[in-house]
């Protein structure tokens, strides 16, 4: 029989710093380390062999927004204890939540589409064809999704971010110039180019995705945190979020190192840029490459499917079936179902145009992004909703300007998609 | 539903609705509903809030002749253009309802309001129900010639549903949501944990004047949510909910309150709930000791039947503990146990320490799985746990030991955080 322990019993014995520190990480480090995925790494890929170090110093800007945005979710979610999708049928009407479900589904089943890309193209490189390890990638989730509880789902998800660590090391193994990384991180480099534009706003794009404002905020709810756990989690959501661009950053710096410096610019998804560092810094940077890709595709494929179905179960009033798990839920599982299967289905088929399918999803993001960002900032914000909690004079200036920022950077990426397709 | 003589309203079709006067002048558009919650089983419409030229202003009730889909008539030309004041009772439907959670009652879970329904009875408009299906949410996107023909899918009953109204300025903290009486404690925890946190706390606020039934639903609460709620009280409040609890739930609940506020909240229990807890309080939560309570009987052998079903009567314990009579010699050491229903059935002048069988009994050190096989081999309810000395210190119910044991996935609750 197992030994079993109540939580405030394991609570008010703790049996050790390390299992505190577990206990503590969950859905801050697991939102921003999701969108670190196979679009992101492809991304920070491109920018590495394209500009070297010189967009590094943007990085430090995009944490700071992250931060920023992932803070307010967290906290509506600690201290209303409802998702962001409940708040906006309960202050904004059901028309605004309808847009963002549909727009969450829709971007949501892309992303998810080429994250069982990014884990066929990862296993791909040890050999192992796409219709073995797309299926066994989408069946292993799914069952994690559907017949883990929560706890349990969220403590696998937890050690995905584990694999995230092997870019660190690819990038030492690159041996970069040190001093040059630093220099490119305090003294910003800007160009006009269109292609560097492109770029940052891509970058800025794929770390701040709706889904990780959604998912942390129901995340957080279906935890149980409440108003006292409240500093606890603004830890977890920033040291989370600045985990997550820190590994990006160490995916620009291993390319950079390797890929610029040899004028190999051109990389035109994350295998590739697997790929491409062989030469350059070995078969072991390449494994350590394939391995973070592989374990932040699946951490995304996992984390798109729940999200939806978050969204869809709040917008609609279904999650709130009493005495019934939200994982036993018809709705629960047949969004997660949809979503794993028609990802992966799509994902194996052959010449699937998977970079204008992404592009397409880059566009519904755009799309969405500053109305989930308006409605985290505005609601953050209500003194209705929030009390006393409410963003602050300074922080919600602050916040505004982040939110305007990011904004504008996704519609200048929609105009540049529109104009490139 | 009550009788009425006309169609049923949707509320998502009066909303927008031309606001006309009593010659068929349209004057301005209606904008939401007040009603009175309250003593009426079906809330009535007081109000109508309209945009005239410009001006939100407030139409009472006896100025309105009549309501309908698309067109509400005025029954006067002169319009009072009173700003909207709202009385303590009083919810808009739009604004404080639609779209928010409701109680169901009957299911004993939460609702979202798609829309509303209204219809005449006993001579003026009323709110009678909510859909809750997916033709409300239908209605309410597609344009206003196709929602008229969208039928209603889901609707409950307004006797059954009790809405939140902690977000309603005026409301707040006078709802007494009479409809949650109904409920079973475990339900209400459940609503609780599922609910958001003002909502939870609403909901908590509405049993707190009836001081057992808010104990027993604390004591049916989650772990974090307990604390959720009980933190923001004063020691003097939690002191009474814990004096109402079974002793070994009032320690769990104090062991998940920060350490400083433990002692002065143990030491407002009333004396004997006090000398328990802090008895519990010196074991470890792990084994028999921590999982035991220590309210039992247990009587010397020389007592009657009669005595020891005496003691049983006058005893306050939880039933499950005393499914076992036990009996000690005059060193107090444990000798018997008598199963309460064959102690009912023995003869009432009947010496207990002659008739009681043995009982099995565990050490305060045993560990929850000793106690669990003890309990599964010997097909028992109740576990005595009895120290170095024999003395029996407190039993352990199975209640207690199957909330541990029963595999997580088993344990129907909201979120399963927990383990």
């Amino acid at each position: 029989m197992r030994r079993v322990s109540t939580p405030f019993r394991a609570l008010s014995r703790p049996r050790g710093r390390l299992l505190v520190v577990l206990a503590v990480l969950g859905p801050g480090l697991i939102a921003a380390n999701a969108g670190n995925d196979a679009g992101g790494i492809a991304t920070y890929s491109s920018v590495g062999a394209k500009y070297g170090y010189d967009l590094l110093w943007m990085m430090v800007v995009i944490t700071l927004s992250l931060v920023v945005v992932q803070e307010m979710a967290a906290r509506m979610g600690v201290i209303t204890g409802k998702g962001l999708a409940d708040l906006i049928r309960e202050e904004y009407g059901i028309r605004w939540a309808l847009f963002a479900t549909a727009s969450v589904l829709v971007a949501n089943l892309g992303i998810c589409i080429s994250e069982f890309v990014g884990i066929g193209a990862a296993l791909g490189l040890a050999g192992v064809p796409t219709y073995v390890s797309v299926p066994i990638g989408a069946v292993a989730v799914w069952l994690l999704l559907v017949r883990g509880t929560y706890k349990v789902a969220e403590r696998i998800f937890v050690i995905m971010t584990i694999p995230f660590f092997a870019y660190p090391i690819a990038a030492i193994l690159a041996h970069p110039d040190w001093g040059d990384v630093g220099h490119a991180v305090v003294a910003p480099h800007v160009e006009t180019s269109p292609a560097y534009l492109i770029l940052f706003v891509a970058t800025a794009g794929t770390t701040i995705t709706p889904f990780m404002q959604l998912y942390l905020q129901s995340a957080v709810v279906e935890r149980g945190l409440g108003p006292d756990d409240l500093g606890s989690e603004r830890a977890e959501v920033i040291s989370g979020s600045i985990f997550a661009n820190v590994v990006a950053s160490f995916i620009i710096i291993a390319t950079a190192a390797t890929l610029y410096l040899h004028g190999h610019h051109q990389v035109n998804d994350a295998a590739d840029a697997a790929k491409a560092l062989e030469p350059f810094a070995g078969r072991f940077a390449e494994a350590l490459f394939a391995i973070g890709l592989l374990g932040a595709s699946l951490l995304a494929a996992a984390i798109l499917p729940v999200t939806a179905a978050y969204v869809i179960a709040e917008t609609f009033g279904f999650e709130r079936g009493i005495s019934r798990s939200p994982r036993e839920a018809p709705v629960f599982v047949g969004v997660v179902t949809v979503l794993v299967v028609v990802g992966a289905i799509v994902a194996m088929i052959p010449g699937v145009p998977v970079f204008r399918l992404l592009v397409g999803v880059q566009a519904v993001n755009g799309v969405l992004l500053p109305i989930t960002l308006f409605f985290v900032w505005r609601l953050s914000a209500s003194p209705d909703v929030m009390g006393s909690y409410r963003n602050g004079r300074i922080f919600n200036i602050v916040a505004g300007l982040t939110v305007i920022a990011t904004s504008g950077l996704s519609l200048l990426l929609l105009a540049v998609i529109f104009a490139g397709i | 539903m009550p009788a009425t003589d006309q169609r049923l309203l949707h509320l998502s079709l009066v909303l927008g609705s031309d606001l006309v006067g009593r010659a068929g002048a349209r004057v301005g558009r209606v904008d939401d509903l007040l009603v009175r919650l309250g003593s009426d089983d079906y809330p009535p419409v007081t109000a109508v809030l309209a945009t005239v030229a410009g001006n939100s202003v407030a139409v009472p009730g006896d100025a309105v002749a009549d309501l309908d889909h698309g067109c509400v008539t005025l029954s006067t030309d002169r319009l009072d253009l009173r700003p909207f004041e709202r009385r303590p009772d009083e919810v808009l439907l739009r604004e404080d309802v639609l779209d928010r959670q409701l109680i169901d009652v009957d299911g004993a879970r939460l609702r979202r309001a798609n829309d509303i329904e209204l219809a005449r009875s006993d001579g003026w408009w009323r709110v009678v129900g909510v859909d809750v299906g997916p033709r409300g949410i239908f209605r309410r996107v597609v344009p206003r010639r196709f929602a008229r023909r969208v039928g209603q899918s889901v609707v409950l009953d307004w006797s059954q549903l009790e809405p939140f109204t902690g977000h309603v300025p005026t409301v707040r903290l006078r709802a007494p949501h009479p409809k949650l009486a109904r409920l079973h404690p475990a339900q209400l925890a459940d609503l609780v944990e599922a609910a958001g946190h003002r909502e939870g706390e609403e909901i908590i606020a509405a049993v707190h004047d009836d001081p057992e039934l808010e104990a027993d639903v604390f004591e049916e609460l989650e772990a974090a949510h307990q604390r959720e709620f009980l933190e923001e009280r004063g020691d003097a409040e939690i002191a009474s909910v814990l004096a109402r609890m079974e002793t070994d739930d009032a320690v769990d609940l104090l062991l998940s309150l920060d350490e400083p506020r433990r002692d002065p909240v143990i030491a407002l229990l009333p004396a004997v709930q006090q000398r328990r807890v802090r008895a519990l309080l010196g074991y470890d939560s792990a084994t028999a000791g921590g999982l035991m309570s220590p309210d039992f009987v247990c009587v010397y052998g020389q007592a009657t039947v009669e005595e020891a079903l005496e003691r049983v009567r006058q005893s306050a314990a939880a039933a499950e503990t005393l499914e076992l009579v036990y009996v000690m010699n005059t060193a107090r050491r444990v000798h018997g146990g008598m199963p309460l229903a064959d102690l009912v059935r023995a003869d009432p002048t009947a010496p207990m320490g002659e008739i009681a069988p043995t009982p099995r009994v565990v050490r305060l050190d045993a560990d929850l799985e000793e106690v669990a096989r003890m309990m599964t081999d010997f097909d028992l309810t109740v576990v005595g746990v009895v120290d170095e000395e024999q003395r029996l210190q407190g039993v352990v119910t199975v209640d207690d030991v199957l909330e541990l044991v029963l595999p997580r996935g088993w344990r129907r609750t909201f979120t399963l955080g927990d383990g």
